[in-house]
C-alpha cells in the first residue's frame, strides 16, 4: 500500500516537472524579454533601467545550462523558483504575484464552490427525477431541452442573464464585488445562476444516461421483482451504483474550483483568480500566466493522486499497479 | 395509492416547497452594490476602467493615475475652477510669480510658499524623529521633487520641459555618470545622491518658504508645469521609507501628499478610496481664505444660471469621501449610473441616442433630474504618416506628398464621428484645438474635406493611377499599424481602410500586440498609425512641438511619431515658442499651419468632446478640457440620492412567482398520471 | 509561406481535393454494407439535422472557391483586383453606410435612404455590411475550426494511442506521461497560453485547440487497441510473421473507424464553442460568429435596440451546433455497440 502511494506521488512529481518544462519552452523561448520590459516600464526608458528591470524579473540570464553557468541560467532558475513558490512579480504592473493569488483565491472560491455544489445537486436531482419518469413526456422534453441548452454558447447565457435578471428585473447587481460577507452574496447570485444555467444541459444529459443505463441492469429487475417501490430503487440502488462513474467525473473538477471561472469572473467583475488570468492575457503578463497554469496543474496532479489512492482504499478490485 | 407510495411522494413535494421559499426570498433581493451602512453618507461614487500604473508624482502621466495624484497632491499653482480661458491662481504658493528677466538673458521666478502647511499623517515621518507623524512643507521638498525628475533612476517622462531650468540637464548627466562609474552609488539614499551631483543653479532654496527658479531662456509655459503634480513637494522620508523593501509598499503605490484628500484605500485592480485630509492647509486654516481652498465667487457667464455659484465663498472640500470602483466593461458601469449607484458618468456609445437629442439632454433624462455637462477637450487625434518611410515619407518628395494628400481627401471624419463617437468630436482642420490661442474657427484645410475625384487625380499625378503601384502592377499596398486588438478598434480601423479602398489603395491592418508595436516604432518600421495628443497645458507650443525635428521619434525617442522634419517649420517654432499671445505670434502660427497643410504629415481627425452626465443630487461639477483636479469643488445631497435610488430600483418580482406556478402546472399532472399508472 | 497558404489558389485546390476525397469515400461506403446501412439509419433518425448540415457545408464550400475578376464591387476599387468567392459573387455589392434594420428602406439612426432599400434580410451592421452575408461567411470559419482542428488532433491521437496500445511498455509509458502532462494543465489556460505564444493566425488557433483536445480520443484509441491486440486473428497474423505496421494498418485501424466518426461528431461542437469563448477574450479567429457575438453584445444596450447582429450570429451558431449534436447522438447510437443494446 505504502509502496503504491510513494510510486503514485513520484509519478505526480514527474508530471509536474514535465509541465514546468513545457511552460519554459512556451514562455521563454517564444517571447523576448526586451519586449516584456519595454511594455512594463515604457519604451522611452534608458537601457540601464531596462537592464535593471530584466534583472529584477529574472530575464537577463542565458537560457540553457552550459559551461560556466550550470546553475545560473533561466531554465534552472525557472525550476527553482516555481518549485519554491517564489513566483516573483507580475510583468505588467510589478505587483507580487503570490499576493494577488492569495487575494484572489477567496472570491474565486466563493463563486465556484456554491456553483459546484448547487450544480451537482441540481444536475443529479433533475436527472434522477427525469429518469424516474422515463418514457413520459417529462423525460422526452427533458432530453430535447438539454440538447437545446447544450447547443447555446455560454456567452449567450451571460449576456441574457445580465440583460434579463440584472437590467430588466433588477433582482441583483449586474456586476461587481464587495469583500464584506453581507454584501458579497448579492454579487454572487447572478453569476452562480448563469453558471448553473449554462451547465445544466450537459450535466442532466450525462447523469441521465448513467442512471438509465443502470435502471436496465439486472439487479434493478431483481429488486423490482422483490417488491421494492420505484422511488426506493432510484435512491438506494441506482443512485449508489451510479455514484462511481459520477464521482470520477466530479472529482476531476474539484482541483480546478480554486482557479475560478475565467468567463464568469471577467464578465461579472469578480476579482478572483480567473479575473487575474484574463488581465494577464490582455496585459501580456507572461509571469502571471505561467504561474496560473503551473498552479492549476499542481492542483490537478494532487487531486489525481488523492483520487487514485482513495480508489485503492475503497475498491479492492482496483489494486492494479 | 398505497400508504407506502404516499410517503414516497414526500420528496418531490418537499422540493416544490423549497422552490416557493426561494421565490419568496427573492422578494428581499436588491441590486445595490454598496453596504447598507453607506446610505446617506457624503460619499461620491464613481468608476474607473484602467488601473493606474504608478502614483509616483514624478512619473504619473496617464489619465488613470491623474485621477488620484491630481486630488491628493497639492501644487504651488492651480487653475481657476470656473474661469475660461484657463488662468492660473495661487495654490500652495501665496501668489503667481511674474517672470523677472535678468541681464544675462536668463529669467527668474520667485515662489513664496504658505508657512505652516503640513504633509498628511504618515508613519514615514518617523525617519525624521521617533513619534513624528508629519512635518511642515518647505521649499526643500519642492526642490527635492525637481531633482527627482532629473534622476535617471526615477525615469520621469517630463525631463524635457524641465531642462529649461539652468543646469538641469547637466545635473541629470552627472547623476547618470555617477551611476555608471560608482557601483555603490545606486543604493545610496536619494538625498545623498542628489547632494553629490550638485550644483543645480536652476533651483535655489532661499529659505524654508522661498524658492527661486532660474531659466536659461524665456519659457513662460514653465508656470503651467507648477500646476501639475510633477512639481508637488515630496518629503524625502517618503522616498526612503516607501522603497518597496522591508514590507513597505513602493512610493508608486503609496503617495505621501499634502492635498485636500488622502488615499486611504488602494486596491488598484478593484477599488480606490479618497478620504478628507485633516492636515490640508485649507482644512486647518479656512480663515486664510486661500484661493485654492475657497470656492470661487466668479466664473463664466454660464456658471450662474447653471447653479455653479451657489457655494461661492465656502471652504473646501465638501465631500467626506470619494469611492472609485473598477468597471472593466462600460455597459454595466453605465447601467449602474442610471440606477443611481454612480453619481457621474460619461455616456456610452450604445445609449447615446437615448440620453442626448439634438445636442441636449433628452426629455426622459431631464425628467429624472439629470444634467449634461459638455466641454471640448484640448486634444487632437490624427492619423500619422511615418515621414522616414520610403513610400509615404518625405524623402520621395512630391510623389509621396500627393499620395498623403490624396489619402487625406478620402477620409470622412464627420461620418467617423457619427458612427463611433455619436458626433462627440469637432472635426479637426489643423493641429490646434478650440480654446488654444492660434486656433481659428474659420480656417479651412482643403485636404480635410472629402473629395474623391481630386484625390484620384492627385494619385494619378503621383504615378499611382487608380491606386495601382507601377512597380507591382497591383493596388498599392500599405500597412496601418496598431496595437488595439479589441473588437471596437478593429471596426474603427476598418472604416479608414474602406475609405482608402475607394481610391484603389490596399491598406492592410497590422494589429500586433503592444510589444511588437513599440518595437516597430522603435525601429522606424511603420508607415501609417493612429495617435492622439492631449494638452499638458493650454498653449499652442504644447501642440506644435509635436512636429519639430528635435522631437523625432525614431532618432530621439521624442513624441514626434511622424518623424516630421522641416527646417522652416523648426525655425518658425523657435520664433513663436516663448512669445506672448500677440498678433505676431498668430501670424507665425498661420505660416506653420500652412506648411503642415501642404506637407500633410498628419491626417487631422478630430478634437474630442467630453459629455458627462450628472445626477440631480450632484452639485458644482464643471468638466475641464484639461486634466485638472476638481473633486474638492464637488458637492452632493445624500438624502436626495437615497430617495431616488430606492424609487428607481424596485425589483420586479412577479416573473418569479409566475415561473414557479408554471413549473408546478407542468409537472404535477405528469407526476400524478405516472403514479396512478404505476399501480 | 503563409501567403501561399492563404492564397485563393491553395484554397481552391483544397476544396477540389476535399470534393474528390468525399467522392471516393462515398463510393467506398456504398460498397461496404455495414457502413451504408449505418449511415442510412442515421439519416432516417435525423433527416432534418442531416439536411441542415449539408446546407452549412454547401455554404462553406461556396465561400472557399474563389477567382479574380468579374465581381460587383461597388466603390471598393481594390476589390476588383482581389479574388472573390462564389458567396461574394452571389451577394455582390451590398454595402451601406451604417446600421439598418432587416428589410428597411432607410438607415436606422440617421434615417437617410439606403443604397439597396429592402434588400437586407438581416439588416446591416455598424459599418454597413449586410449581416446575412457576414453570418454566412462565418460558416466557413466555423467549419474550418471544427474540421481543421479535428484533422490535426484525430490523427495525432490515433498515432499516439495506437502505438501506445499496441506496443505497450515504454512507448505506452511515454505516451501516458505526455498525456498526463497535458491533461494536468487546465485546458482553457493552456489554450490561452498557446495562442498568446504562437503567431497570430487561424492555424495557430486550430493548433492550440488540437493540442488541448486530442487527449480524450488518444485514451479511447489506446483502450480499444489493447482490446483488439488480444483478438485471435491478430495473434494469427503475428504468428504468420506479418509485420507489425501491416497489422496495425489492416486490422487495428479499420476497427477504430467507427470511434473516429463518433469522436469527430461529438467534439465538433465543443471546438466551435471553445473558439467562441476565445473570441470573447479577443484571441479568436477573425470573422467567426464568436467574434460577431462579442462585437454585438454592446449593441443590445442601444436605444432603440440593435438586435439583428447578435441574433443572426447566435442563431447560426445554435442551429449548426444543434444539428451536429443531434447527428452526433444518432451516430453514436448506431455505431457504438454499447448503446446499441438500449435500442432493443
Amino acid at each position: 500500500m505504502l509502496a503504491y502511494i510513494l510510486r503514485r506521488t513520484a509519478y505526480g512529481v514527474l508530471v509536474v516537472l514535465g509541465v514546468l518544462f513545457f511552460l519554459f519552452a512556451l514562455f521563454f523561448l517564444v517571447t523576448k524579454p526586451d519586449d516584456i520590459a519595454r511594455k512594463a516600464i515604457g519604451d522611452k526608458a534608458m537601457p540601464a533601467v531596462i537592464a535593471q528591470w530584466k534583472k529584477n524579473h529574472g530575464y537577463d540570464r542565458p537560457l540553457w545550462p552550459g559551461p560556466g553557468h550550470m546553475k545560473d541560467n533561466m531554465l534552472v532558475e525557472h525550476y527553482r523558483r516555481m518549485l519554491t513558490f517564489d513566483f516573483g512579480r507580475s510583468d505588467a504592473d510589478d505587483t507580487v504575484i503570490l499576493d494577488r493569488i492569495e487575494k484572489g483565491a477567496g472570491p474565486s472560491l466563493s463563486l465556484t464552490l456554491p456553483e459546484f455544489v448547487l450544480g451537482l445537486l441540481l444536475g443529479i436531482g433533475l436527472s434522477l427525477f427525469v429518469a424516474f419518469f422515463r418514457e413520459t413526456y417529462i423525460d422526452r422534453s427533458a432530453v430535447v431541452l438539454s440538447v437545446l441548452a447544450m447547443s447555446v454558447s455560454s456567452l449567450l447565457y451571460i449576456i441574457g442573464g445580465q440583460y434579463l435578471i440584472g437590467k430588466e428585473l433588477r433582482w441583483f447587481p449586474i456586476s461587481g464585488f464587495d469583500p464584506s460577507w453581507a454584501v458579497r452574496q448579492r454579487f454572487l447570485a447572478l453569476p452562480i445562476v448563469v453558471g448553473l444555467a449554462a451547465g445544466i444541459g450537459s450535466s442532466v444529459r450525462f447523469y441521465r444516461t448513467v442512471f438509465i443505463e443502470d435502471i436496465y441492469k439486472d439487479y434493478v429487475r431483481t429488486a423490482r421483482a422483490k417488491g421494492a417501490g420505484e422511488l426506493r430503487i432510484m435512491t438506494r440502488h441506482v443512485l449508489q451504483n451510479a455514484m462511481i462513474p459520477i464521482l470520477t467525473n466530479v472529482v476531476t473538477e474539484i482541483p480546478f474550483l480554486l482557479m475560478g471561472s475565467l468567463l464568469l469572473e471577467a464578465s461579472f467583475g469578480i476579482p478572483g483568480l480567473g479575473s487575474l488570468t484574463v488581465d494577464a492575457i490582455t496585459g501580456n503578463d507572461f509571469a502571471t500566466l505561467r504561474t496560473m497554469v503551473y498552479i492549476g496543474s499542481l492542483f490537478f496532479v494532487a487531486g489525481q493522486i488523492l483520487t487514485d489512492i482513495s480508489y485503492t482504499i475503497a475498491d479492492p478490485r482496483v489494486r492494479l499497479d | 395509492m398505497t400508504r407506502n407510495d404516499r410517503w414516497q411522494l414526500l420528496p418531490p413535494l418537499l422540493g416544490a416547497f423549497c422552490a416557493f421559499v426561494v421565490v419568496f426570498a427573492l422578494a428581499a433581493c436588491t441590486n445595490n452594490p454598496y453596504p447598507d451602512s453607506d446610505n446617506g453618507q457624503r460619499v461620491l461614487y464613481t468608476s474607473f476602467a484602467e488601473a493606474p500604473k504608478s502614483l509616483d508624482p514624478a512619473v504619473a502621466y496617464d489619465t488613470a493615475a491623474h485621477e488620484i495624484t491630481g486630488q491628493v497632491h497639492d501644487t504651488l499653482l492651480e487653475y481657476h475652477y470656473l474661469k475660461r480661458p484657463y488662468m492660473l491662481i495661487p495654490g500652495l504658493a501665496t501668489t503667481v510669480p511674474k517672470a523677472q528677466p535678468q541681464p544675462d538673458g536668463s529669467v527668474t521666478y520667485a515662489f513664496e510658499l504658505r508657512p505652516g502647511a503640513l504633509f498628511q499623517d504618515d508613519p514615514c515621518f518617523e525617519l525624521g524623529g521617533a513619534g513624528k507623524r508629519t512635518r511642515e512643507i518647505s521649499a526643500d521638498d519642492v526642490a527635492f521633487e525637481l531633482e527627482r525628475i532629473a534622476d535617471p533612476l526615477v525615469n520621469s517622462p517630463v525631463i524635457d520641459p524641465f531642462s529649461n531650468l539652468a543646469g538641469f540637464a547637466e545635473f541629470s548627466a552627472r547623476l547618470s555618470k555617477l551611476l555608471k562609474s560608482e557601483p555603490g552609488f545606486k543604493s545610496l539614499p536619494a538625498r545623498e545622491r542628489y547632494q553629490r551631483a550638485l550644483p543645480l543653479p536652476g533651483v535655489r532654496v532661499v529659505d524654508a518658504t522661498h524658492l527661486e527658479l532660474r531659466l536659461k531662456a524665456p519659457y513662460p509655459q514653465i508656470l503651467y508645469w507648477f500646476g501639475m503634480p510633477f512639481t508637488t513637494p515630496v518629503p524625502w522620508e517618503a522616498v526612503e521609507y516607501y522603497s518597496g523593501k522591508n514590507g513597505h509598499p513602493h512610493l508608486a503605490d503609496h503617495p505621501v501628499a499634502s492635498g485636500p484628500f488622502l488615499l486611504s484605500e488602494y486596491d488598484k485592480q478593484s477599488r480606490m478610496v479618497l478620504d478628507r485630509n485633516p492636515n490640508w492647509y485649507g482644512a486647518k486654516h479656512p480663515e486664510w481664505r486661500a484661493p485654492g481652498a475657497t470656492y470661487p465667487s466668479d466664473g463664466e457667464a454660464s456658471d450662474g444660471p447653471a447653479g455653479r455659484l451657489a457655494s461661492a465663498g465656502k471652504a473646501l472640500p465638501f465631500l467626506d469621501r470619494v469611492d472609485f470602483r473598477r468597471e472593466k466593461e462600460s455597459i454595466p458601469a453605465f447601467t449602474k449610473f442610471l440606477e443611481g449607484y454612480y453619481d457621474t458618468s460619461g455616456i456610452i456609445r450604445e445609449s447615446f441616442d437615448k440620453m442626448v437629442k439634438d445636442e441636449r439632454l433628452s426629455p426622459e433624462m431631464q425628467a429624472l433630474g439629470m444634467s449634461l455637462d459638455k466641454s471640448v477637450i484640448a486634444a487632437v487625434y490624427y492619423i500619422g504618416f511615418n515621414m522616414d518611410d520610403p513610400v509615404v515619407g518625405g524623402k520621395s518628395g512630391d510623389v509621396s506628398k500627393k499620395l498623403r494628400q490624396a489619402m487625406s481627401l478620402a477620409v470622412d471624419v464627420k461620418e467617423y464621428t457619427r458612427l463611433f463617437m455619436n458626433r462627440r468630436g469637432v472635426p479637426a482642420e489643423s493641429v490646434l484645438p478650440p480654446g488654444i490661442f492660434g486656433y481659428e474657427a474659420d480656417y479651412r484645410n482643403p485636404y480635410r474635406h472629402v473629395d474623391l475625384d481630386r484625390g484620384k487625380a492627385l494619385l494619378k499625378e503621383a504615378g499611382y493611377d487608380n491606386g495601382i503601384d507601377p512597380k507591382t502592377g497591383k493596388p498599392l499596398h500599405l500597412t496601418f499599424d496598431t496595437y488595439d486588438t479589441s473588437p471596437d478598434g478593429r471596426l474603427r480601423y476598418q472604416f479608414f481602410v474602406n475609405a482608402w479602398r475607394q481610391l484603389g489603395i490596399d491598406v492592410e491592418i497590422a494589429a500586433t500586440n503592444y510589444n511588437k508595436f513599440q518595437e516597430k516604432v522603435h525601429d522606424g518600421a511603420y508607415q501609417i498609425f493612429l495617435w492622439g495628443w492631449v494638452a499638458d497645458y493650454p498653449d499652442a507650443e504644447n501642440f506644435l512641438f509635436l512636429l519639430t525635428s528635435d522631437m523625432a521619434r525614431t532618432k530621439n525617442n521624442g513624441p514626434n511619431t511622424a518623424n516630421f522634419s522641416n527646417p522652416e517649420f523648426d525655425r518658425l517654432f523657435l520664433a513663436m515658442k516663448t512669445r506672448e499671445n500677440d498678433p505676431e505670434r498668430l501670424e507665425i502660427i498661420r505660416k506653420m499651419r500652412g506648411i503642415v497643410e501642404d506637407q500633410c504629415p498628419w491626417i487631422e481627425l478630430y478634437h474630442p468632446e467630453d459629455y458627462s452626465l450628472l445626477h440631480t443630487w450632484v452639485h458644482n461639477v464643471k468638466s475641464a478640457g484639461l486634466s485638472v483636479p476638481t473633486l474638492k469643488y464637488d458637492d452632493l445631497d445624500p438624502s436626495l440620492r437615497q430617495q431616488k435610488r430606492t424609487a428607481w430600483n424596485k425589483p420586479v418580482v412577479w416573473p418569479a412567482y409566475a415561473l414557479a406556478v408554471l413549473l408546478l402546472l407542468v409537472i404535477v399532472p405528469g407526476v400524478l398520471t405516472f403514479l396512478r399508472e404505476r399501480q | 509561406m503563409t501567403e501561399v497558404l492563404n492564397s485563393y489558389l491553395t484554397s481552391n485546390l483544397i476544396v477540389l481535393s476535399l470534393l474528390l476525397g468525399a467522392l471516393g469515400l462515398w463510393r467506398a461506403v456504398a460498397k461496404n454494407r455495414l457502413w451504408s446501412e449505418a449511415l442510412r439509419s442515421v439519416y432516417r433518425r435525423r433527416p432534418i439535422a442531416v439536411w441542415v448540415c449539408a446546407l452549412y457545408l454547401a455554404v462553406g464550400l461556396s465561400d472557399s472557391v474563389a477567382w479574380v475578376g468579374g465581381a460587383q464591387v461597388g466603390t471598393d476599387a481594390v476589390a476588383s483586383h482581389q479574388a472573390k468567392t462564389v458567396l461574394d459573387r452571389i451577394f455582390g455589392d451590398t454595402k451601406e453606410k451604417s446600421y439598418s434594420a432587416p428589410f428597411a428602406d432607410a438607415e436606422f439612426y440617421a434615417k437617410s435612404k439606403l443604397r439597396h432599400p429592402g434588400s437586407h434580410v438581416l439588416g446591416t451592421d455598424i459599418l454597413g455590411r449586410d449581416v446575412l452575408f457576414v453570418t454566412l461567411k462565418g460558416v466557413r470559419i466555423a467549419l474550418l475550426i471544427g474540421g481543421l482542428t479535428s484533422l490535426i488532433s484525430i490523427p495525432l491521437a490515433l498515432l499516439m494511442g495506437v502505438l501506445a496500445g499496441f506496443f505497450g511498455k515504454y512507448i505506452d509509458d511515454g505516451v501516458f506521461f505526455v498525456v498526463s502532462v497535458l491533461q494536468s494543465m487546465p485546458s482553457i489556460l493552456l489554450l490561452i497560453a498557446l495562442i498568446t505564444a504562437l503567431p497570430k493566425s487561424t492555424l495557430s488557433v486550430c493548433i492550440a485547440l488540437a493540442v488541448t483536445s486530442w487527449v480524450g480520443f488518444c485514451r479511447l484509441a489506446r483502450g480499444e487497441t489493447m482490446k483488439l491486440r488480444e483478438l485471435d486473428y491478430v495473434y494469427a497474423a503475428r504468428a504468420l510473421g506479418v509485420s507489425e505496421m501491416r497489422i496495425i494498418w489492416r486490422h487495428i485501424l479499420p476497427n477504430l473507424t467507427h470511434l473516429i466518426v463518433i469522436t469527430f461528431a461529438l467534439t465538433f461542437s465543443g471546438l466551435v464553442l471553445s473558439e467562441a469563448v476565445l473570441a470573447w477574450l479577443n484571441i479568436g479567429v477573425e470573422g467567426s460568429w464568436g467574434q460577431m457575438i462579442a462585437q454585438a453584445k454592446n449593441e443590445l444596450s442601444r436605444d432603440p435596440v440593435v438586435w439583428w447582429n447578435l441574433a443572426a450570429a447566435a442563431t447560426a451558431l445554435f442551429v449548426l451546433l444543434l444539428a451536429i449534436n443531434l447527428i452526433g447522438d444518432a451516430i453514436r447510437d448506431v455505431l457504438d455497440p454499447r448503446t446499441a443494446r438500449e435500442r432493443q
